[in-house]
């Protein structure tokens, strides 16, 4: 009787580019430079990241781990270890991997695996250019926030013979790695290494983990803004990042891929002088126009689901106090950025020219161009970003907390910015105070930020699932967090305001929220 | 004060007022048509809104003699010449160019003031206000 196995697996899938060029060239050379691969780096590679290496051929293999976060590592240390090991060869001579990683059922047998989530890895594998990593949406889920490097979402991808476009990401090294390549050679995946994935098991030889592919690309990145600034599809395990900026895509040799690039997620290259003020045209991006650059995604925190009581008994409009669940749901580490609106505004997608230092929340937004905001970065990311519920957003605010601020009930200096705590003024950039148990910033004071939910004075009626408050006829929007024109009353985590949609005033801004 | 306009003197008012206030007519004249002056109300009122010698537009529109309402409740500070009027529960927006509005008071004393707006929150050269009306909501 037939005994099939199925499981789930990450599936990394590598080969060769150009190996029957290499073979035509040296047949013999480069058959024993690719065992000496297998023996000396793959093989080793996969067993430290407890994969298994399923099967290899002449120009690549096929392995498979329990874990996409070490199928990945697995992946970044074999791309690191090409860069270091082909600089000491004549350029005929290189040997570059694509890999593909894919999680999915497989079915497994003695000397091979089966199944779509092999043929997806393949496909993916087929897709990436020399030297990189394509990654599943799925892949991308599970270790987003466990490693220290840049995803560069590149869209749903058709891939052949798969019925259902593919989520595909483009591993980069970490953005600030990028960031110095401005002056030269650049360590880049050493960068990588060494911003805190730990567990990779190779030691590298000193000298340049240069890789060429990045650098022409690299030079064109501009100076890391002074201060927090949104993280393009970047994650890490560390609360507080350096600077980032946009990761400049790799440069122009690449396969056909580059088409889908430009009509997938990615926007050009943030230019180096930024914009003139209000009404110029949009400025011409610095970078060609084949170069496809990340937006500047937001850095969304992960909020787990829970039960808490909204409102309270600071004011009518509060009341009654009554208990909501919330499903688990990412909100923005900040408010959107003056920055991160200009690529909107360049993209033509919003009508709204901000002003104010790229750096400072967006400020003088409408309930309406927030939403024209949220359309186009959800097309552009393909990811569904929204604004955040009212509950959502009090219960991110409160962190856990009961008291009418995240730090207990009285103003404490520096922690937010308002009339009356002390430190009036208009925000110059993101990340003022101290995080909030969430390690969310901003969210008392500064711009005041508009949800979802349609303003109805006071709580009798309200959704307790967390869901938005929605109206047929509904002029008028809530605004969350009070603003820095706002007395300290108003800036506690219940306090509540409202404005019209279509009208802007001076400080609203808004956080963008998503669902898992 | 000085802290206040420094800071809102700053690139986020849109260019028309940033450096100089909206020119009003000599004779625009705001009022509150009702409650008037002395009122005793019971709960829940319209509040309506009176402008002779100016138009009402939505907030933002900078057609010239244009302007929108915003209904102050039980404000005593000054007003601001120079700076987008606050918005908050004393000071009531309406930038949609709405001309009345139910409010919805707690009982006892309170005063009532109109004051339009510019295109960008900010009060009119010179500024259009009306009288402070003083009721009482039982």
């Amino acid at each position: 009787m037939e005994d099939i196995t199925r499981r789930l697996a990450a599936i990394v899938i590598a080969d060769i580019v150009g190996y029957s060029r290499l073979m035509s060239a040296d047949e013999r050379g480069t058959h024993q430079r690719v065992q000496r691969l297998l023996r000396e780096l793959i093989e080793p590679t996969i067993a430290e990241h407890r994969g298994r290496l399923v099967k290899q051929h002449g120009d690549g293999f096929l392995s498979m781990f329990d874990s996409p976060v070490e199928a990945v590592r697995c992946a970044i240390v074999i791309q690191q270890s090409m860069v270091s090991r082909n600089l000491e060869l004549p350029n005929e001579q290189a040997i570059r991997f694509r890999i593909g990683v894919n999680l999915g059922d497989v079915i497994v047998e003695a000397d091979d695996i089966y199944g779509e989530g092999v043929n997806v890895a393949a496909r993916l594998e087929q897709l990436a250019e020399p030297g990189y990593i394509y990654i599943s949406g799925g892949i991308y889920e599970q270790v987003r926030y466990k490693l220290v490097c840049g995803f560069q979402s590149l869209g749903d991808r058709r891939v052949k013979n798969i019925s259902d476009p593919v989520p595909t990401y483009r591993v980069l090294p970490d953005p600030t790695s990028v960031n110095n390549a401005t002056t030269g050679r650049k360590k880049l995946w050493y960068g990588l290494a060494a911003a805190g994935v730990t567990s990779f098991g190779i030691a590298f030889a000193t000298g340049s983990f240069w890789h060429p592919g990045w650098l022409s690309s690299a030079i064109t990145a501009v100076a890391p803004p002074p201060s927090v600034a949104p993280k393009p599809l970047a994650v890490t395990d560390k609360p507080v990042s350096p600077p980032d900026k946009p990761v400049p895509p790799p440069d122009g040799d690449r396969p056909a891929a580059a088409d889908h690039v430009l009509e997938a997620a990615v926007i050009p290259v943030r230019p180096q002088i930024e914009p003139p003020p209000v009404a110029s045209p949009p400025v011409k991006p610095v970078a060609p126009p084949t170069v496809a650059a990340a937006i500047t995604e937001p850095d969304m925190v992960p909020i787990p689901g829970g039960h808490f009581l909204m409102g309270s008994n600071g004011d009518l409009s509060e009341q009654p106090i009554h208990g909501v669940t919330v499903r688990p749901f990412l909100l923005a580490k900040y408010p959107i950025t003056v920055r991160q609106w200009q690529d909107c505004t360049r993209a033509k997608a919003c009508v709204y020219l901000p002003k104010g230092d790229d750096d400072a929340p967006v400020t003088n937004v409408s309930w309406d161009d927030a939403h024209q905001f949220i359309t186009w970065l959800s097309q552009a990311t393909h990811r569904p970003y929204r604004l955040p519920t009212e509950a959502e957003w009090e219960y991110a605010a409160r962190g856990g907390t009961e008291t009418r601020y995240w730090w207990g009930n009285t103003m404490k200096p520096g922690f937010a910015v308002c009339k009356g705590c002390g430190n009036a003024m208009t925000p110059t950039k993101v990340g003022i105070g101290p995080p909030n148990p969430f390690g969310l910033y901003d969210m008392s004071g500064g711009v005041a930020e508009w949800v979802e939910d349609c303003w109805v004075k006071d709580y009798r009626g309200a959704p307790t699932d967390g869901s938005a408050r929605r109206s047929a006829t509904c002029e008028e929007h809530v605004l969350r967090g009070g603003s820095w024109n706002n007395d300290q009353d108003d800036i506690r985590s219940a306090s509540r305001d409202y404005y019209n949609a279509s009208v802007r005033y001076p400080t609203h801004g808004i956080r963008v929220a998503r669902s898992p | 004060m000085v802290t206040r306009r420094m800071m809102l003197a700053s690139p986020l008012i849109l260019s028309t007022s940033a450096f100089g206030k909206t020119k009003a007519p000599e004779n625009a004249y705001l009022y509150i048509i009702w409650p008037t002056d002395g009122s005793h109300i019971k709960g829940a009122f319209w509040c309506r809104f009176g402008l002779r010698g100016m138009g009402v537009t939505h907030a933002g529109d900078t057609t010239a003699n244009t302007g929108h309402h915003h209904l102050l409740i039980d404000v005593d500070e000054p007003l601001e010449p120079n700076v987008p009027i606050p918005s908050d529960k004393k000071h009531l927006h309406f930038g949609a160019g709405q001309t009345e509005a139910r409010i919805d008071l707690p009982p006892g004393p309170h005063t009532l003031q109109l004051v339009l707006g510019d295109a960008d929150h900010i009060p009119f050269d010179p500024p259009v206000v009306s009288k402070k009306l003083h009721i009482i909501v039982s």
